[in-house]
């Protein structure tokens, strides 16, 4: 239990969702500079996020668990402990998504 | 920077007690729901062949039936059944995306699982004579002194009476819960094609089972 609630204390410290979205005007946000962590060179321009990087923390980590699961829904299950047909809801939602993402970058 | 893998990121605490009970199927499906929701079909069955109460209906609970064994058992085989059938229908009709046969039938019969507790609570001595004497007096004629039954076991009768309608409404958030997360429905469309499913089983139930029983 203690482990668990460190863990989850730990997830909220690391975990900021990558902001996409202008706080602003609501418009998509993209990258302008990149920085070398170890020489501190930086390299300035403009980078649309890519769909995937756009999605929640939360989704983000889910896909590569699902890869690294083989994309198998059952050994997700197994590892999340929630049932089969709840990973599958999740996925299903992640595609919605992930959709709604392609079609606004082609509507733009 | 240490990172946390993936699956770790994504793992919770752990289901509660709460959650375990009004939300089991997050958790659980499949197959293990599968056999142990047959398992309490067929115990509730029994114990219902033993304090005479039997279901017979997809929603429904009576006492006092001198049947065979087996029907008490079919009963719920039937119930579970006749709606998982019209669920998975509905299902297929107004989901957005696929789903497993197998999740569908097994969280339905593992949320009939309070059916046993209905049942046990009708074993209950005070209830049984209760249901034995207003049996009694109802097949005969109506004696002069009117019907008359100890308080106590009025008092009994009406707390299990309460405990198994509290069961029933425990069991349709189940089956209603099975329905929403096995085949990814929500809202309106979900609580609508639900009550319709509910009561499409209702009927097909009872005229099954009113078959069985007339043959």
């Amino acid at each position: 239990m203690k482990h668990d609630v460190m863990i989850t204390k730990w997830m909220v410290k690391i975990m900021n969702d990558l902001p996409t979205l202008c706080p602003s005007c609501r418009s998509r946000l993209s990258v302008k500079r990149l920085t070398c962590e170890k020489c501190r060179t930086e390299v300035e321009g403009a980078y649309a996020l890519p769909p995937l990087a756009r999605l929640s923390c939360g989704d983000q980590a889910f896909v590569v668990s699902f890869v690294k699961a083989s994309g198998s829904l059952k050994e997700m299950a197994r590892l999340l402990g929630f049932s089969y047909p709840t990973v599958r809801n999740r996925l299903d939602g992640l595609i919605e998504r992930l959709a709604e993402a392609e079609e606004g970058d082609e509507k733009r | 920077m240490t990172t946390l893998a993936p699956e770790k990121r994504l793992a919770t605490r752990g289901p509660t007690v709460v959650s375990l009970l009004f939300r089991p199927f997050d958790y659980i499906a499949g197959t293990q729901s599968l056999l142990i929701g047959i398992v309490s079909i067929l115990t509730a069955g029994f114990l219902g062949s033993l304090s005479r109460t039997h279901f017979d209906g997809v929603l429904d609970m009576h006492t006092g039936l001198a049947a065979r064994r087996a029907l008490f058992l079919a009963a719920g085989i039937i119930n579970w059944l006749s709606l998982s059938v019209v669920l998975f229908l509905m299902g297929k009709l107004v989901s957005r995306t696929a789903f497993r046969a197998v999740d569908l039938f097994g969280t339905q019969a593992l949320a009939r699982w309070p059916t046993v507790i209905a049942a046990l609570a009708a074993l209950a001595p005070p209830f049984q004579r209760l249901v034995a004497r207003l049996n009694v007096q109802l097949s005969s004629a109506v004696p002069a002194g009117g019907f008359s039954v100890a308080t106590g076991d009025l008092v009994f009768g009406g707390l299990v009476g309460l405990a198994a309608a509290l069961c029933l409404v425990w069991m349709v958030w189940l089956m209603y819960h099975s329905y929403t997360v096995c085949c990814n429905i929500r809202g309106g469309k979900a609580l609508g094609t639900f009550i319709a499913g509910l009561i499409i089983a209702e009927v097909i139930s009872k005229v099954v089972l009113s078959r069985f029983l007339s043959a």
